[in-house]
């Protein structure tokens, strides 16, 4: 098969995902209403306890970077939940497509979205509470954008092994498992105020990383971005073997069957 | 023999001929699927399974709910894997080729789903993309499947708005969007009113005859799997306990249609069982049962009643047996899976 063919199976689960989105009223929800509630919220906060300049950036940052978490990890979820919902899962799996074309392709329909999420908040942020995320130039926004979208497909992935192996309540998976990343990865407090096994988690998530680097762009202090970009990748990959290795299992085991029922 | 006896015979040549360069559909030793609970026994679904399906076949596979059809079709796709037996399709290994076998097959399922608010163009372009089609390739096989089965006014209408019959129509269009050289039907029929059973029908021999792919279909209805498969295999409780063509299990079951005849007088019985077609008659004090072989779509070859005019001959036949009697009542029943599985539990 060409290049052309191989690509479009990477866009078969953006093309799904699009067309499912823009017909769903609740995308406007998902898009802009819940983001810009948690913006406010965190905003008018900061006001309320009359924080500095640093501190705002700080709380603003991580009420960003959870609501671009939670849009772009959803829409690695939607490609096996809008199946598994419509019982069509067995079409999908019937074809001979891996893997690593359902997850990339819904990543990048996750990404688009975040993306568009994200100009919107920074730019809102901007306009009502001062905050300048280009602060530090274009590349810490991309590197901290990249990190964040690495997590999202990383949590994404866990809901569709979840799904494949647990079944139909698994998708109580997709809306629980960045809300564990907003306790553990310091997205509105440093870990250090964790108690140490939840510090000790914080150091396995990548997030942190991430987190720790854009923000010290407008608090100076100390990041290990490396270790950051070196976890994303490793979850990543192992999230794609684990991903492919349920899909097998799934079929052994006859879910595949039973999810289209 | 009628003209669509003649276009069977006809297949069959050409599919002889075709076998000869190349290989068969599906070749199964030994397949058997338990499906397992967290914490009960495990469930045999499928025990030993042998068959083989010839290229260029349409393979029946008949049975009542839970004898395991799904769970074969759905092994036979790769969809799910079985738990042993070795499998080769289209001369593919079904353990080491899995993901060449998907490119040469498609399955349209019992009860289709699709995403729901994607239109009909839309769930065939997607599902063409997963396939690797592309570009104006992809959009005229879109526009292909449309035309082929009769989709035009629907195709913006999104799939939770059609139909029941439209549905599986759109089903049965994706099953064929990469152009499959095996295609699974599991229940094609399932749901369907009677014309738009008889319109899905028409469209599998239609697409059988058009593109010679071979088909494999499950199916609860025995006058369809008479009217469409070469041959046919019964399976109960996940084991096939008959298989052959439909023609001969009958001949071999002695089923066919009963026509029970009630009367008051001198019948020649003795008549009746020597009667063409006639494949058994159970006789008792004015009132006889016999059981006809209506044949296939010929008019009574090689002995079978056939339809339209041999088979109304036929019956005409029967009846002048009892001229010197008054018949009271007369019914005629189809033989039914029941029949079948009635017969082959004796």
């Amino acid at each position: 098969m060409n290049w052309q063919g191989e690509l479009n199976k990477y866009l078969a689960s953006a093309y799904k995902n699009w067309i499912t989105s823009k017909r769903n009223i609740f995308t406007v929800f998902e898009l802009f209403f819940w983001p810009m509630i948690s913006l406010l919220s965190i905003g008018l906060l900061t006001r309320f306890l009359k924080v500095d300049a640093s501190m705002v950036s700080f709380l603003l940052v991580g009420a960003i970077a959870l609501t671009i978490l939670q849009v772009a990890q959803i829409d690695v979820a939607y490609v096996l939940l809008f199946d598994m919902w419509s019982k069509s899962i067995k079409n999908t799996f019937i074809s001979p497509v891996r893997s690593y074309h359902l997850v990339f392709g819904a990543a990048l329909f996750g990404i688009v979205r975040g993306s568009v999420v994200f100009g919107i908040l920074a730019g809102v942020s901007h306009y009502l509470f001062g905050f300048d995320f280009q602060e530090g130039g274009l590349v810490p926004v991309l590197i901290f954008l990249g990190g964040v979208f690495a997590m999202a497909a990383v949590i994404g992935i866990a809901v569709c092994i979840s799904i494949l192996t647990f079944g139909q309540k698994a998708d109580v998976a997709a809306w629980s498992l960045s809300g564990l990343i907003l306790l553990v990865s310091g997205i509105y407090y440093p870990v250090e105020v964790l108690p140490p096994l939840l510090q000790a988690a914080a150091r396995l998530l990548p997030l942190t990383y991430f987190l720790e680097y854009y923000r010290s762009i407008f608090i100076p202090g100390q990041h290990h971005l490396a270790t950051g970009v070196f976890l994303a990748a490793f979850y990543l990959l192992l999230g794609l073997l684990l991903l492919e290795y349920a899909i097998e299992r799934a079929r052994k085991t006859g879910i595949l069957l039973r999810l289209s029922e | 023999m009628g003209a669509a006896g003649h276009g069977r015979q006809a297949k069959d040549r050409d599919r002889m001929g075709h076998e000869s360069v190349t290989q068969k559909a599906v070749v199964a030793r030994g397949i058997s699927k338990k499906y397992r609970s967290f914490l009960g026994k495990p469930a045999t679904v499928l025990s030993g399974i042998d068959l083989d399906v010839e290229s260029g076949e349409i393979f029946g596979l008949l049975g009542p709910n839970g004898s395991g059809k799904t769970t074969l079709i759905s092994i036979f796709s790769t969809l799910i894997y079985p738990e042993s037996g070795s499998l080769s399709i289209l001369g593919l290994d079904g353990r080491r080729e899995r993901g060449e076998i998907r490119k040469v097959i498609n399955i349209s399922t019992a009860k289709p789903n699709f995403p729901w608010s994607l239109t009909v163009a839309e769930n065939l372009r997607h599902y063409g993309m997963l396939y690797g089609l592309y570009g104006r390739g992809l959009s005229q096989v879109v526009d292909d499947q449309i035309a082929a089965f009769e989709l035009g006014d629907y195709r913006d209408m999104r799939f939770e708005n059609l139909s029941t019959g439209l549905k599986q129509r759109l089903s049965i269009a994706k099953a064929m969007i990469n152009h499959p050289r095996l295609l699974f039907l599991d229940e094609p029929t399932t749901g369907l009113d009677p014309d738009m059973s008889k319109k899905t029908r028409d469209l599998i021999q239609r697409i059988h005859r058009e593109d010679n792919i071979s088909v494999v279909l499950s199916t609860h209805y025995m006058p369809e799997a008479e009217m469409l498969c070469d041959r046919i295999a019964f399976l109960r409780k996940g084991r096939i306990v008959a298989l052959d063509t439909p023609r001969n299990l009958k001949r071999q079951l002695a089923l066919g249609e009963r026509l029970t005849v009630t009367y008051q007088g001198p019948a020649d019985i003795a008549a009746l069982q020597r009667m063409p077609g006639v494949l058994g008659v159970k006789a008792a004090a004015g009132r006889v049962e016999i059981v006809l072989d209506r044949g296939d779509d010929g008019a009574g070859d090689g002995g079978a009643l056939g339809r339209g005019n041999g088979r109304a001959d036929g019956l005409d036949g029967i009846i002048k047996l009892f001229s010197q009697a008054r018949i009271l009542d007369l019914t005629i029943k189809e033989p039914d899976l029941e029949d079948v599985f009635i017969e082959l539990a004796r």
